[in-house]
């Protein structure tokens, strides 16, 4: 008994400090947007540990040319701080809630040179070890259409139209063989009567 | 009877397959980029080593190279189609009946190719990029002419075709 509980302790001791490292961040994978439109890059985070009130989040901004990648968002202390000498000065904010885990921010009139990839890096002190996550940026000048609407749409029209062409003509032989049907009992019917008639009399 | 059975399943086999190799795989286009290297692209991807969707293909700009796909797709599915009727209609149709239902379905299908290919040569200027406009035909494309004739032949032996016990 005693030592069942021993190995027990020493196995859930082995288990416990491998969970408690590990932060795992999530933001989307690629976020598409008008051009001059608002856009909310969400980032969460997941850890074995309480939310901290150390805890921090940044953002960072790697344009599609650039090779390096520049800060623009950083909460620390309880505190965000935004751009406000890059190119997303003025124009970012901070719609997060890092009591609730959510780093987010939001992006507001964008532009072509807006695209690129943007990164999250969380960290929940004690919980720190853990991969930064980001997500890719498109601007579009209009929405583009789904790849396939003409194809799809084109195939199941010409599809749609076979299938009842052929119910129709199998519906059409139906009516014309229960007419047939239906005229040749009226005659039989029609035969016997008058059969029947011409005997009486005689 | 057996003999001339399983020629024309074949045949419809055959063309089914060309059908399929000719959708499917991206090599309509053979395009010689500045750079020396050859690239294969069209209907779905631009191959060299790496595969890349076609470009703007998700767009109106290339509204005649999704109809291109749509009538592959469709001409392949109605060869498919035309496989199951054929074999319904072998057990179902009485003494001395044709095929006529089954050559329909081929005949369509000819026609389908014929309209998707004869679509790609017109329009693929507008569709292609520019880097990609050098270049010559590629083996989906001479295959899919062929499937052409093979169905609309496929078609017709049908309609001449008439069941024997």
């Amino acid at each position: 008994m005693l030592t069942i509980l021993a190995l027990a302790s020493v196995i859930l001791l082995g288990i416990v400090p491998q969970q408690s490292e590990g932060i795992v961040i999530y933001t989307g994978w690629e976020r598409h947007a008008l051009v001059g439109s608002d856009i909310r890059l969400s980032c969460s985070f997941f850890s074995w540990r309480w939310t901290s009130d150390d805890v921090t989040f940044s953002w960072s901004y790697r344009s599609d040319g650039a090779r390096d990648a520049i800060s623009i968002f950083h909460y620390t202390g309880g505190a965000p701080y935004v751009d406000n000498k890059g190119p997303f000065r003025d124009r970012l904010e901070f719609v997060g809630n890092p009591g609730r885990r959510d780093g987010s921010i939001l992006l507001k009139n964008l532009d072509y040179g807006d695209n690129g990839t943007f990164t999250c890096d969380a960290k929940n002190p004690p919980d720190i070890v853990g991969r930064a996550s980001s997500v890719r940026l498109l601007v579009f000048e209009k929405v583009p259409i789904q790849a396939g609407v003409i194809t799809g749409s084109i195939i199941g029209a010409v599809l749609g139209l076979l299938l009842l062409i052929v119910v129709i003509y199998y519906f059409m032989r139906f009516l014309v063989a229960r007419r047939v049907f239906n005229l040749s009992v009226s005659k039989h019917g029609k035969k016997g009567k008058g059969k029947e008639g011409s005997q009486q009399r005689q | 009877m057996l003999v001339i059975l399983t020629f024309i399943l074949l045949f419809h086999v055959i063309s089914a397959i060309l059908l399929f190799i000719s959708t499917i795989n991206n090599a309509w286009w053979v395009a010689s980029a500045p750079g020396g290297s050859v690239i294969y692209t069209d209907l779905w991807y631009s191959c060299n080593v790496t595969c890349l969707p076609v470009k703007n293909s998700a767009s109106t700009d290339a509204v005649y190279l999704q109809a291109v796909q749509a009538t592959m797709i469709l001409s392949t599915i109605l060869c498919c189609v035309g496989f199951f009727v054929f074999i319904l209609q072998l057990f179902r149709l009485k003494q001395g009946e044709r095929f006529v239902f089954t050559a329909i379905i081929q005949l369509l299908a000819g026609l389908c190719v014929m309209i998707g290919a004869s679509i790609y040569t017109a329009e693929r200027e507008g569709f292609t990029e520019e880097s990609l406009r050098k270049g010559g035909y590629g083996s989906s494309y001479v295959l899919a002419w062929i499937s052409f004739p093979m169905t609309v032949v496929s078609g017709l032996m049908y309609l001449v075709l008439r069941k024997r016990k």
